[in-house]
């Protein structure tokens, strides 16, 4: 076998550890055991979504009327006969419900007199979990604007009887539309950003995982060499220095590269989980809408995503073997790794609150002189069309992998391999 | 004058301030078992890894069979194994994965390469153990599977640092046997060890180091004889002194 892949196979074998493959194996799981839990209960949210208990003090044409517009509109309607609001939130027959609404008595009279009416909504709590404050909040706005438009409706029939109500109160059909990159479409704002943050929710997290496994594997495969002295064997033989060098970055890359893409798949099956109703998608021409807005991202962005990914990966990696020469043992690398973390949060952090392009100079020299922000501002860059700065990023990203890469080399063809000392060791 | 195995002219090499090798003067001739004795910190490893090519002298120079270790380390580095001292072996692997690996690291012939693996399996003698991953053995075990690595290879200069530490008397005997053996055999021995009764067993010639200056170099009984002493531990304290 060539001696190159004598030694990716020794690599692979020493980093693949049992200990490795079952803790990525554990959280697959958890991350499919989470998804499926919260779209179960995503479901179930979604069927007491249409709850709302009604407390009629009114008892008018318009309450009743109000009442059956509400449950023609999907509402499941329990009306209580209890008096008081306070029984009613308390009450045990209704200790799963989230929404009441009490209309109060003297409401059709009120509005008849040209008086604003005053329906109460009251929310309960009955957990703090995200997706019940979540439909919680939605609930409420979708419910009092359901019951104004019938309200309204009401009012003007009373004082225009020949007026088209329906016509008067919405008298204005909205045409939405988005501009991506100079491409304009038909196409709410809404499913726009939603495609955008499906898309670019998921990424950096999986992004970020990626580097920091791939970057621990090459410290934890250099430190432990040199813990053990096993390098001592291997740089007195008459292996090149730089195959050495090159096989331990392609078995960590190798590694992971499979296991980020395990990990994409468990992040897809929990995401998926999470925004279940978001991944019924938009409607058909919507969808075409948003291809053509560059939205939905095509294989040749894919292609150029990838390639900033990997060469982001190649970075950290040349970065951490450098790092990893640095360590004295393996338990070190936990404190070694610090910079190379530090300059991973600041490129995924920092672009998901600011937009680069509108940072000052200096902010911005700095976040895109950090080869992985390239890599974490590509799908964004993809969508809004700015290929050529993607192509620059990857351009530059294989630029510093050159470097890093070239001063590892030299770090193994000399002595500083054994003789550096880390910086962060205590004197 | 034949080439010596390993020849060291005024062999100088710092770490900072520090100077762990100072002035060394050697000249090993080929299938001597040659032995440097000191204490810890003495300068023996650092010694043995200039030799072995991982480490640059400050100055002076090293030759191993006529080749500068930093001129030409490509053309040592097929000369030598080196066995550095308390060295691990990858835990991951089977004694017999190891050997492999490390044979196709030395000998880019596969054939070669079968015939050393067997070789250093019957010499570690460690049989079905072989199969096991090394995690599972004990320090000896590790150690007398590295011995074998080393020499499984037939280099012409083996270079050993503690060869026998950690190894229980049995297999210290064992090992100090398959060394002389070696060295009948043609292989150059370079040792480093601060066991002086090892040592006077093993070696044609010792040379005693002491604060990166070599002492006195002779053969064993030489020496004893040049100090009137009985035994390399008395040398060592005369000198030292």
């Amino acid at each position: 076998m060539n001696i190159f892949l004598v030694l990716v196979k020794k690599e692979i074998k020493e980093l693949l550890t049992r200990q490795l493959l079952i803790s990525i194996a554990a959280m697959l799981l958890v991350f499919y055991v989470i998804g499926k839990v919260v779209g179960t209960q995503h479901k179930a949210s979604e069927a007491r979504n249409s709850d709302v208990v009604v407390l009629d003090l009114d008892g008018s044409a318009l309450s009743k009327s109000l009442i059956g517009r509400l449950s023609g509109a999907g509402y499941r309607v329990k009306k209580t006969s209890i008096p008081c609001i306070d029984t009613a939130l308390a009450a045990p027959e209704f200790k799963d419900d989230g929404l009441f609404m009490l209309i109060p008595a003297g409401l059709q009279k009120g509005l008849d007199a040209g008086r604003k009416g005053g329906i109460g909504f009251y929310s309960k709590f009955t957990n703090f979990s995200a997706s019940a404050t979540t439909v919680t909040a939605s609930k409420i706005r979708r419910t009092i604007t359901r019951v104004n438009d019938e309200l309204s409706v009401y009012v003007l029939r009373k004082r225009s009887p020949s007026l088209d109500a329906g016509f008067a109160r919405e008298p204005l059909a909205a045409l939405e539309f988005v501009m991506v990159g100079g491409k304009l479409e038909q196409v709410s704002l809404g499913q726009a950003l939603a495609s955008i943050q499906s898309q670019i929710f998921f990424f950096p997290v999986a992004m970020f995982f990626i580097v920091i496994l791939a970057a621990q594997m090459v410290m934890t495969s250099v430190a432990s060499e040199k813990e053990n002295k096993t390098l001592e064997t291997l740089l007195s033989s008459p292996l090149d220095r730089w195959m050495l060098v090159v096989s331990k970055l392609s078995a960590s890359a190798l590694i992971a590269g499979a296991l980020s893409g395990a990990y994409m798949l468990g992040m897809r099956s929990f995401m998926s989980g999470i925004t279940a109703q978001a991944a019924a998608g938009a409607a058909l021409p919507a969808q075409a809408a948003l291809a053509k807005l560059g939205l939905i991202i095509a294989p040749s962005g894919y292609l150029l995503i990838g390639l900033s990914v990997l060469f982001c990966i190649l970075c950290a990696l040349s970065i951490a073997f450098i790092l990893g020469v640095l360590s004295d043992s393996v338990k070190s690398i936990q404190v070694t790794i610090m910079p190379l973390m530090m300059l991973l949060m600041l490129s995924y952090i920092l672009p998901l609150f600011i937009d680069i392009n509108a940072a000052p100079l200096s902010v911005r020299l700095l976040l895109y002189a950090i080869p992985f922000t390239h890599a974490f501002t590509a799908p964004q860059n993809v969508m809004l069309h700015n290929n050529a700065q993607v192509l620059w990023g990857i351009l530059y990203q294989a630029g510093v992998f050159a470097v890093f890469v070239t001063l590892a080399g030299k770090l193994f063809s000399g002595e500083l391999l054994l003789t550096l000392k880390s910086p962060f060791k205590k004197a | 004058m034949p080439t010596p195995a390993l020849s060291a002219e005024k062999l100088e090499k710092k770490y900072g301030n520090f100077t762990a090798v100072s002035g060394l003067d050697l000249r090993i001739e080929e299938g001597e078992i040659f032995s440097l004795v000191g204490p810890n910190g003495s300068g023996k490893s650092t010694t043995l890894k200039m030799a072995a090519t991982i480490l640059f002298p400050t100055s002076g120079k090293i030759e191993v069979f006529g080749s500068d270790t930093v001129g030409e380390p490509e053309k040592v580095r097929k000369t030598i194994s080196y066995l550095p001292e308390e060295a691990g072996a990858y835990k991951t692997l089977t004694g017999l994965e190891y050997l492999d690996f490390m044979a196709s690291v030395f000998l880019r012939d596969r054939a070669k390469a079968a015939e050393a693996v067997k070789y250093g399996s019957e010499l570690s003698g460690l049989k079905d153990k072989l199969k096991e991953k090394i995690g599972t053995y004990s320090k000896g075990m590790t150690r007398k599977l590295l011995l074998s690595r080393a020499v499984m290879i037939r280099p012409r200069l083996a270079i050993l640092d503690e060869p026998t530490s950690g190894l229980d008397i049995i297999n210290g005997y064992e090992v100090r046997k398959t060394i002389k053996q070696l060295a009948k055999d043609g292989i150059t021995f370079l040792i480093s060890s601060h066991n002086m009764l090892e040592i006077e067993f093993l070696s044609d010639r010792i040379a005693i180091i002491y604060k990166g200056r070599i002492l006195a170099c002779d053969t064993p009984a030489d020496l004893k004889k040049r100090f009137s002493t009985d035994n390399l531990e008395e040398v060592f304290i005369k000198l030292a002194q």
